[in-house]
């Protein structure tokens, strides 16, 4: 494989300069749903790590390695000093692969998304999963959890073969996800979140899972301001329903209501703890990871 | 009014194709496939359609606007085919005469270079003629101070438009009740209900006549500004030189300056430069020589944008200056005695008793004998007339003067009360004044018993009977008397021409004298004019038409005997005036309407863009390509 410029390229996916940023940016998760096994991010409670939590008084029992002894020579009285616990986070990165998302480049741009979440993941020590939905009543294909530098490899390969089409909506997608899950942490979905389904049940399952919700919506550009010229016969790609349009003020409620589709989405990722974005499939890579993403905190 | 006339259809047979809707609808449901377009998902479009605001009637309505806008498109196409037409007012009259104004302002133009009133008139005329109908008829009337009927009421285009051609503009006043009595004496032919006037509107306000149908008087565009000559006339001065007097006015809206240019015989005899102002007019006074008859011309020159042409010249005949001949009987010892102390006077018989002339400018005589004598003016002195001699007696009894009309030339500043008459001229019984008024003679002065002193005219010559003779009355010691010879002499100057000329306006020649009776003769006159008039017993030639300003000869058996000038001379006609109302006896009258008649209106052509119209349209909302879907993935 080789880029633009001549030079081997180590995925299709993401060009080699772009992923040797996505190296040194790390997922930034605020409410750090972790695992148990010991990882590279902070726990909540005290640990054993060199990350200085808070002192408390000592009580019969305490392991008095712990104790700070300066404190003690100064006070006379016995303190312990308290430590992070570093724990490992799984993150899960949910492809909506559906008929809906062949259109106008969103799935690719959903895994060349899923790529950088997973360069960023592993190797930040993470747990990186994917699972990519296409069909209804089918399992999802799915990857991982894998771990280390090791995986990107095994992870590109995933993606890139990964193939649009199928009727899987999403919100079934994630119930067929969380049958087999592995840990708590981050659910990264990429969808265009165009579902005749209630996304509601989906957010609530993702969070009484552990998961802290990451919404990356993607749409086309005629998804965002369409142009309906004469009267036309619409057929959904995903169920092959009809719908005959006829122009007028009908543009002018379609913005209307997909701008509140979007506030919906958006409120229910809040409400559970999660973060959601819409970007456009014609915006640039680069400028949604290491600009629209950044500003808004999600990686570091 | 029928309202089923106010539209008609130049081509109904067209109507035809209104069977065409009939496919249209047909095709229109069969082939009512919408384009298919894959888009991602129905999600938010379902929405969007349940929408309430998706739903409303209008919206509905909307969805079957494609058929509609064919079906308006094919209407508008099947209404343009049959040729509809708005019937205007005209259209809706089946008979229809037109009266055409075609005096001297008629000629003015609204600007250099640009139309006349009567171009103007005809255009309209033309519009009316092209769009009769098979049912309807026009007649072409034109009046200047006569009326004229060019054709009878007729729909023939090509007779009526041939007609129209020939109406030209005549150099004369309007006058616009000789054209209302040739229609109403048209009408007990041929009945109408509407006559159309087409006029500049330079008449007087007032006409009298009784407006018996419906007129529709059409009032031309206002021309341009206009100056000219009004007035031209010559007066005798005491030293035999004639004081030519011209007057210049202009429209209400001409102000400019203009040379006036004055030729006797085609031979410079003046110059001068004039300026009007708005509303204001001019007098120049130019001296001419008398020694010799002269034709002199005075020309107008205007600066500026001058209107109307034919006013800017006038022409006047002077005769040469002589002293006038008049013959007094030597037994009017008083008469003659008043005459002597009079200038310009040659008296007949002269001192010597001679009198070599049988025609005289003024005859005073008491001799029966003389009253063969030919004079302009007469005074029979004590003379019973002939036809009048069953109608009154002169006795001896005397009488008295009891009433007189002042207002008489030849009574004018005479007081004639206590004057003392012993003759006493007394009427018969039963005999009236409408005797003498019927047998031509008008009373001046009344006695107690008759007529004092008569008039009659006869043709050119007036003659006065004094029924009493003046010697037997207390007259010639008064003030009265020598105001009386003076007053004849005056009279007889004017009617020879010796004191005062007027130029001649257009229209009608005066009276000229040719060398022989019945003879005839042939008129010239300007633009090509030429007529042939025979002489009457008098060896005169009368009522010889004069339509255009200029020089009219009049030849005999190939010889020029005279040449006569006519001129404008119409302050109306020069002032360009523009009424907007003409009242008629019994109250009734008539505004005028400048937008011009209603004519039909060809309504294809709207029709026609409207199609247009409703074809750009459907393109715009239907035939853009709906192709936003193309970069659907596979």
């Amino acid at each position: 494989m080789e880029g633009a410029t001549g030079e081997p390229q180590v995925t299709t996916l993401l060009d080699n300069r772009v992923l040797s940023r996505l190296e040194r940016l790390r997922i930034h998760s605020i409410r750090r749903f972790t695992d148990k096994k010991r990882g590279e991010h902070l726990a909540g409670r005290s640990g054993s790590s060199n990350e200085f939590s808070d002192y408390r008084d000592y009580v019969p029992g305490d392991d008095v390695r712990f104790v700070d002894w300066n404190i003690f020579a100064r006070l006379n009285r016995p303190y312990l000093k308290l430590y992070y616990q570093e724990e490992e986070m799984h993150v899960a990165l949910l492809v909506d692969a559906s008929a809906s998302m062949t259109f106008e480049g969103k799935l690719e741009r959903a895994k060349q998304l899923a790529a950088a979440f997973s360069v960023m993941g592993l190797l930040g020590t993470e747990r990186v999963s994917a699972a990519v939905f296409n069909s209804a009543g089918h399992h999802p294909a799915t990857l991982g959890p894998c771990t280390g530098r090791a995986s990107l490899l095994k992870f590109f390969t995933f993606l890139e073969a990964v193939q649009g089409g199928g009727d899987a909506p999403l919100e079934e997608g994630i119930e067929a996800f969380l049958k087999y899950r592995v840990g708590r942490g981050i659910a990264i979905l990429l969808s265009d979140f165009l579902t005749f389904g209630d996304m509601k049940r989906g957010f609530n399952r993702l969070f009484s899972s552990g998961f802290e919700t990451f919404g990356i919506q993607i749409l086309g550009r005629a998804e965002l301001d369409p142009e309906v010229a004469g009267d036309v016969r619409f057929v959904d790609s995903e169920t092959e329903k009809t719908l005959d349009v006829s122009p007028g003020e009908l543009l002018g409620i379609y913005r209307e209501y997909r701008e509140a589709f979007q506030r919906n989405l958006a409120q229910l990722c809040r409400q559970r703890s999660g973060r959601f974005v819409s970007i456009c499939s014609e915006d640039s890579l680069q400028w949604v990871l290491f600009d629209l993403l950044r500003r808004r905190g999600w990686i570091r | 009014m029928d309202s089923m006339r106010l539209f008609g259809f130049y081509a109904p047979s067209m109507a035809w194709l209104a069977l065409l809707i009939v496919p249209l609808v047909l095709f229109y449901f069969l082939k009512l496939k919408r384009p298919r377009a894959m888009i991602p998902s129905l999600v938010l479009w379902q929405q969007v359609i349940n929408d309430q605001r998706v739903n409303s009637p209008f919206q509905r309505f909307k969805r079957n606007l494609l058929l509609l806008l064919q079906l308006i498109l094919l209407g508008a196409v099947i209404a343009a085919a049959t040729q509809p037409f708005w019937r205007g007012r005209v259209s809706r009259i089946s008979r229809l005469p037109i009266l055409i104004d075609c005096s001297a302002s008629m000629a003015a133009l609204d600007k250099p270079g640009g139309v006349s009133r009567l171009d103007a008139a005809k255009q309209k005329v033309r519009e009316i003629i092209g769009g009769l109908l098979s049912d309807q008829e026009v007649c072409l009337i034109s009046f200047d101070r006569t009326a004229r009927k060019w054709t009878d009421f007729t729909g023939n285009r090509k007779i009526l438009l041939e007609a129209l051609a020939q109406i030209a503009v005549q150099d004369v006043p309007s006058d616009v009740e000789d054209a209302l009595r040739m229609t109403e004496a048209l009408a007990r032919s041929y009945p109408f209900g509407e006559v159309l006037l087409f006029s500049d509107g330079n008449f007087p306000t007032q006409a009298d006549f009784e407006l018996s149908f419906s007129l529709n008087y059409q009032k031309l565009p206002p021309a341009g500004p206009n100056v000219g000559i009004t007035s031209l006339n010559a007066n005798r001065t005491p030293d035999g030189m004639w004081d030519v007097f011209a007057r210049f006015e202009g429209s209400p809206d001409a102000e400019t300056a203009a040379t006036v240019e004055v030729t006797r015989d085609e031979a410079p005899a003046g110059k001068e430069n004039v300026r009007l102002a708005k509303g204001q007019s001019e007098r120049m006074v130019f001296r001419i020589s008398g020694d010799r008859a002269s034709s002199v011309e005075v020309k107008l020159f205007p600066d500026g944008f001058d209107s109307l042409g034919s006013d800017n010249r006038a022409l006047i005949e002077l005769p040469a200056l002589r002293s006038l001949w008049v013959f007094a009987a030597p037994s009017l010892v008083s008469y003659r005695h008043a005459l002597s102390a009079l200038p310009a006077i040659r008296l007949f018989p002269d001192e010597q008793g001679k009198c070599g002339e049988s025609s005289f400018d003024l005859v005073i005589t008491d001799r029966a004998e003389d009253l063969a004598l030919e004079g302009r003016i007469s005074l029979y002195v004590g003379l019973v007339p002939k036809p009048l001699s069953h109608l009154l007696t002169v006795g001896k009894e005397g009488t008295a003067v009891v009433d007189w009309r002042r207002d008489s030339p030849i009574l004018q500043h005479i007081e004639m009360k206590d004057m003392v008459i012993l003759d006493n001229p007394r009427s018969g019984e039963n005999v009236r004044e409408g005797d003498y008024e019927s047998l031509g003679y008008e009373v001046l002065v009344h006695g107690g018993n008759g007529p004092l002193l008569l008039e009659k005219r006869s043709g050119e010559k007036l003659a006065y009977s004094m029924l009493f003779h003046s010697d037997r009355s207390t007259f010639p010691y008064r003030i009265g008397f020598p105001i009386l010879i003076s007053n004849l002499v005056r009279l007889a100057m004017q009617q020879t021409g010796l004191a005062e000329v007027r130029a001649n306006p257009t229209g009608v020649l005066p009276p000229i004298g040719v060398r022989s009776e019945n003879s005839l003769c042939r008129v010239e006159g300007p633009d090509g004019y030429t007529r042939e008039e025979k002489s009457d017993g008098n060896r005169k030639l009368s009522g010889i038409p004069a339509p255009h300003v200029g020089h009219y000869s009049i030849f005999e058996q190939g010889t020029k005997v005279a040449e006569v000038g006519a001129s404008l001379l119409s302050a109306r006609e020069t002032g360009l005036l523009s009424i907007e109302q003409i009242q008629f006896n019994e109250g009734l009258s008539v505004t005028a309407a400048s937008g011009g008649p209603k004519m039909d209106r060809s309504l294809w052509a709207l029709l026609a863009m409207i199609g247009f119209c409703v074809l750009l349209v459907e393109w715009l909302y239907y035939h853009r390509s709906p192709g936003w879907f193309a970069g659907a993935g596979n």
